[in-house]
């Protein structure tokens, strides 16, 4: 997880520009982009509906304890005698908006800074930068595990962590395309036409910035929910008796015999991070015709 | 292209020819090789190691080293932690239990095969108090004087009824201060032998320290020397630090021989070439309910803190528990002198709860319950009992917050009582119910319930009356009294008494599980 | 992180500074060197105000149940460890004896952080090396296929199976293969750098399998392999996916350019064109990659060493972090941010000499 969003710095901020999505999509890109939105929405619903979907309370402890899945449960019960199916359905509702809102803030936060570095230039650049440089010197999980250690566990916590470690890629990645647009003769002159900086970067630059941010940000939603799923793991995220996928894996580590522990949130933290891999990809293809040249891959690890 | 795959073929002809002299000069790593009186046991243990220096050490897996590495003056035989045998002394005491004198039986000898003296004792005992070092506290205020080569005899202020108990901590074993003073050991403060004795043993136990690493293994060969009665079967011991569920892969998988973690429900599911060892531990898991009305109101209040002893279901924490376990009857572990009676232990009655629940005025007001969420004790985890606490409280409702953290941060509020409820265990320091006094009001754990030294007279005049002692059968009655009182009107809630499962390979003899010091490695023995 | 390629990328955008005095490739590497010093300044910095912000005191962490209830052991334990001075002061004292390579004593082993870290860090550069070796063989093998054959079901298969390789969770990929393979299978030994009937090699690199080979144990050797196996399987998963993209992308772009047309119409054979052209060409990018991927792979050890038991510095990261053991997290976070300062480092010098347009940017 957490690797590097090697993208940032790839997205050659010159041949860049946002044009209105051609979809020209590959052949093949195409489909699975479909498929992977269509695995994404069915996450995201059960997000929204688990309430409804689940057979039983997810924190209610009335079955017997380490049950293997059939005997009327599908996905077994727990230690505590929890039913396993209707955890790994509440835990999309815990994991999956915390991911989305972590990746809007990243965006929020690290566009921000990056455009006023890139725009102003001077300390203010050299600054900003800096600070990027600093928080990049670390591994993602390392530096977030310290981070989270000394807030304290609990998902809120494990959420500012991630926001630290994640928003730099995003101030890098804008303040390149800001700058290769700065130079450019319409926002020149621009400002020789005395607009406020503001004008200029929301009017003539945001909307040629766009297209690359949005393919950063749709390819880091697996990596933020990895990444916040790992924290958890490592038991500094989601408090007992919060069903949350990663927390559920580290459970699991302690019944090892009981597979179905460990093997259905696993999948769940598989499937729904493919799948908005996949859409990340495709939204790339379409969105950027060179985007096949385009090094790295854009992908976190 | 054609000079280029002649330089591969130079490459890899080269490195065909390095293969076969690497094979040809090939040795074993093995360390049993073809001697078969030589010997492997491997052993799986959960690491909480800090130290194998005896003065500084006072974690369980430091006491399991130790007991092989080193000797007491005084012992346990087995399990039987309740009865004191000579060890490299003998013990003849006054009858105010102040005056304690130790003879050295004199058939020992260190592992360099010098002779166990009375100075290297006074050393050893003197290191322990003057190092400040985890185990100090074990010999507060005893003065150890030499009185000739082979006596040596403690005195204490006060009556210490316990001491011949704690002498038998591996803590206390007996190091040769010859060897250790030569490596910078004193008996102050300024003693540099840790390092020392993190890479060798300088005692007289059954095995010698060949190698240790506190966060992966410790090795151990037999001791030469060791002419004592627990000459070990097993001429090399690899206690590896590997998880509770891990061990028991490895126990079924072959590649351990014992596996001292396992928890309740991982022994159950063992059999065939496993045997398994099931026995109370001496800790106790207990609630605290804060009774300083400063940190809340509601857990200081006398008919909530009732509700909850009467809504907890004790049977239903024993069966999630597993294998071993029992509902602790008070605070003091049921092997122990003055333990009560599973009679006597607090019983479930949600009836009685909502009851009491309704008289303490409570209105379903979150309370906090802190634990620490990265203790697993005998394979039980903190988390899980606490969100079947969380569970069961909110079916008479209470509602109950949890809030756990990682123990090095949690312990700060235990100490300071400043939680609300919390869920902690008490390992005992040494097997003698005069160390459950610190569960009395204004004592160490008491404070830690915001229990002040007025708050209950009662209880304080039974804690007084155990303090002074007595004979076996008296400081008996004086504890259950105490324990009763204690489980009517204190903040405590004695919950699990944890089982200890060890699991062994059957061709393993000799597995008997000591509360001081898990097993005792020598003691083990082949089929 | 993003790292060297793109400080060269980001740098472009700059206008070029005047007074050459030096040769432009010495600034350039003076200017990342002291760049990379600074960063390490803050580094600790950064480390040591985040373990001062726990909110617990690691004299409770690191003394027993009793000890800490006696002021003189607590006072005798904070005068030892400097604890009992201002943070300021500490961390003046923490730098100083930085430079003389001190990097204080851990309050959960009792031992110098630096001689912990030197055994820990052979553990963990195994699997790292194993890893990355064994990535750069996979992915440049399956990049390659997939270039050459782009649009083809098979350039499809491995975009998929790169993109599912890179959205496993490595904490869970760790226990299912341990379960499958171990527990259930018996092909894996289990956890471990070493079987216990085996003694450590005799101590040369730290690295179990090189020790092993010297001493000429090659059954130790083959002990040792065999415990490497799972561990870098499971991070090797991780970075093939990333490797494959990369080296499918930079191969792409290679054989686009003229040199390689002209080859390919003269018509060398194609085993040729890819040895001698086209993987020449693009093991730039692919350098740049093993970079990053060293960083990831750093990050992946911290959730898997648990899973197997592995003594590394991702296991002793944890311990420390959740011991309190403010030396233990600092010597690690700084270790981990050097040794990620110095391969991108590395990679960006590369990038200087092998890429004129960077340095005179």
């Amino acid at each position: 997880m957490s690797l590097p969003t090697v993208t940032t710095d790839e997205i050659d901020p010159g041949k860049l520009r946002w044009r209105r999505p051609r979809l020209r999509l590959g052949r093949w890109s195409a489909p699975l982009g479909i498929a992977g939105a269509a695995v994404a929405l069915i996450w995201i619903l059960v997000a929204v509906f688990a309430p409804l979907i689940e057979p039983h309370d997810p924190l209610a402890q009335n079955l017997p304890i380490l049950q293997a899945p059939g005997h009327g449960t599908f996905m077994g019960t727990d230690e505590l005698g929890r039913d396993v199916f209707s955890r790994v359905l509440s835990g999309a509702s815990v994991t999956i908006p915390l991911s989305l809102l972590l990746v809007v803030m990243s965006v929020l936060i690290g566009a921000a800074l990056g455009s006023i570095a890139g725009f102003f230039g001077r300390w203010v650049d050299e600054l900003i930068m800096r600070i990027t440089d600093l928080v990049m010197a670390f591994p993602t999980v390392i530096l977030a595990m310290v981070i989270a250690a000394a807030l304290g566990a609990s998902l809120f916590n494990a959420v500012l962590a991630a926001l630290i470690v994640s928003w730099p890629s995003y101030a890098r990645l804008t303040r390149g395309l800001v700058l290769s647009l700065r130079q450019s003769n319409y926002v020149v002159s621009g400002q020789l036409l005395g607009f406020s900086a503001l004008r200029s970067l929301w009017r003539d630059i945001a909307p040629n910035i766009l297209g690359p941010i949005l393919v950063l940000a749709s390819l880091d939603i697996g990596t933020a929910i990895l990444l916040l799923s790992g924290l958890s793991f490592l038991g500094l995220g989601a408090k007992p008796p919060t069903a949350e996928w990663g927390s559920m894996v580290s459970d699991a580590v302690q019944n090892f015999d009981s597979w179905w522990l460990g093997l259905f949130p696993g999948l769940a933290i598989l499937t729904v991070v493919v799948a908005f891999n996949f859409i990340g990809d495709a939204l790339r293809d379409a969105l950027d015709p060179k985007s096949n040249t385009l090094r790295g891959g854009g992908l976190t690890l | 292209m054609v000079y280029r795959s002649a330089k591969t073929r130079i490459a890899i002809g080269s490195a065909v020819v390095a293969l076969a002299l690497v094979v040809t000069g090939c040795s074993s790593g093995k360390t049993t090789g073809s001697n078969s009186a030589a010997k492997t046991i491997t052993i799986d243990k959960a690491f909480d190691l800090k130290t194998a220096d005896p003065g500084r050490m006072y974690e369980p897996t430091g006491e399991l080293v130790d007991k092989a590495l080193y000797e007491t003056l005084l012992t346990f035989k087995g399990g039987d932690v309740s009865k004191v045998v000579p060890g490299l002394a003998t013990l003849t005491q006054s009858a105010d239990a102040k005056t304690f004198t130790l003879t050295l039986t004199g058939t020992h000898k260190f592992s360099d095969g010098s002779a166990i003296t009375a100075d290297d004792v006074v050393f050893s005992l003197d290191r322990v108090i003057g190092v400040k070092g985890n185990p100090s506290f074990l010999l507060d205020g005893v003065t150890v004087t030499k009185q000739d080569a082979k006596t040596v005899v403690l005195t204490t202020k006060t009556a210490t009824p316990a001491l011949p108990a704690i002498l038998a901590n591996p803590a206390l074993g007996i190091l040769n201060s010859k060897v250790v003073k030569a490596h910078g050991g004193t008996t102050t403060d300024k003693d540099a032998a840790e390092k020392y004795l993190n890479t060798h043993s300088a005692g007289s136990g059954p095995y010698i320290l060949s190698s240790l690493n506190l966060a992966s293994q410790v090795v151990l060969t037999a001791n030469k020397n060791y002419d004592g009665s627990d000459k070990p079967t097993y001429t090399r011991v690899v206690i590896q630090n590997v998880e509770g569920p891990t061990q028991k892969i490895n126990v079924q998988g072959g590649s351990a021989d014992v596996a001292l973690d396992l928890s309740g429900t991982q022994a159950t599911g063992l059999s065939g070439s496993v045997n398994v060892t099931s026995d109370p531990s001496a800790n106790v898991i207990f609630l605290l309910l804060n009774q300083n009305p400063k940190i809340s109101k509601i857990t200081s209040n006398p008919s909530f803190v009732k509700a909850v002893k009467e809504a907890i279901d004790y049977s239903d924490l024993v069966s999630i528990a597993g294998k071993g376990t029992s509902q602790a009857p008070g605070v003091v572990p049921s092997m122990f002198l003055g333990a009560l009676g599973a009679s006597d232990a607090l019983k479930t009655d949600a009836t009685a709860a909502k009851a009491d629940l309704a008289k303490s005025g409570y209105k379903g007001q979150s309370v906090t319950l802190n634990f620490p969420s990265d203790i697993t004790l005998n394979g039980i985890e903190f988390p899980t009992i606490a969100q079947r606490i969380q569970s069961q409280l909110k079916a008479v409702g209470i509602t109950i917050n949890l809030a756990p953290a990682p123990v090095a941060t949690e312990l700060d509020a235990y100490r300071n009582g400043t939680e609300n409820i919390g869920l902690w265990y008490w390992g005992p320091d040494y097997p003698d119910p005069s160390d459950y006094l610190v569960f009395t009001p204004g004592n160490v754990v008491g404070l830690r319930a915001g229990w002040s030294a007025t708050a209950d007279a009662g209880i304080s005049s039974l804690a007084a009356a155990a303090t002074v002692g007595g004979t076996d059968t008296e400081r008996a009655a004086q504890f259950e009294a105490l324990q009763k009182a204690l489980n009517t009107s204190g903040p405590f809630i004695p919950l699990l008494q944890p089982g200890n499962n060890i699991a062994a390979k059957s061709t393993v003899t000799g597995v008997v599980y000591n509360s001081v010091w898990t097993i005792d490695i020598a003691a083990l023995g082949k089929k | 992180m993003t790292s060297s390629p793109a400080s060269g990328a980001v740098r472009t955008g700059k206008p070029a500074r005047t007074a050459p005095a030096a040769h432009p490739f010495v600034r350039y590497a003076v200017r990342r060197v002291i760049t990379s010093i600074l960063l390490v300044i803050g580094v600790t910095l950064v480390t040591f105000v985040l373990t001062n912000l726990v909110p617990g005191d690691p004299v409770a962490a690191a003394l027993g149940q009793r000890a800490a209830e006696d002021p003189t052991i607590v006072a005798h334990f904070r005068a030892e460890y400097g604890l009992d001075k201002p943070l300021v002061l500490q961390y003046f004292t923490y730098l100083g004896n930085l430079v003389h390579g001190n990097l204080g004593v851990s309050t959960t082993t009792h031992n110098p952080v630096a001689s912990d870290l030197a055994k820990a860090l052979p553990a963990t550069l195994e699997i790292a090396i194993g890893a990355i070796v064994l990535s750069v063989i996979i992915g440049v093998v399956l990049g390659t296929v997939a270039a050459y054959r782009r649009g083809k079901v098979s350039d499809h298969v491995l975009r998929v199976v790169s993109l599912a390789g890179l959205s496993v969770p490595t904490f869970w990929l760790a226990l299912v293969l341990y379960y499958v393979f171990y527990f259930k299978l018996h092909i894996a030994p289990g956890s471990g750098r070493l079987s216990s009937d085996f003694n450590t090699p005799h101590t040369v690199t730290g690295l179990y399998t090189i020790d092993a080979l010297l001493a000429g144990q090659l059954d130790t050797f083959f002990d040792a392999l065999s415990h490497l196996f799972l561990p870098v399987l499971v991070l090797t998963l991780y970075t093939v996916g990333l490797l494959t993209r990369f080296v499918r992308t930079a191969v792409l772009e290679i054989l686009d350019q003229d040199y390689v047309r002209a080859a390919r119409a003269k018509g060398l054979p194609t085993r040729t064109v890819v040895w001698s052209y086209v993987l020449r060409g693009a093991s730039i990018p692919v350098l740049t990659v093993v970079g990053l991927a060293f960083g990831s792979l750093l990050s992946g050890t911290v959730l898997v060493e648990s899973i197997f038991s592995w003594p590394g510095i991702g296991s002793y990261a944890y311990q420390a972090a959740s011991h309190l053991d403010l030396p233990g997290v600092m010597g690690v976070g700084l270790l981990i941010g050097v040794m990620y300062l110095l391969v991108n480092l590395i990679v960006d010098l590369l990038y200087g000499i092998l890429d004129p347009r960077v340095r005179i940017a």
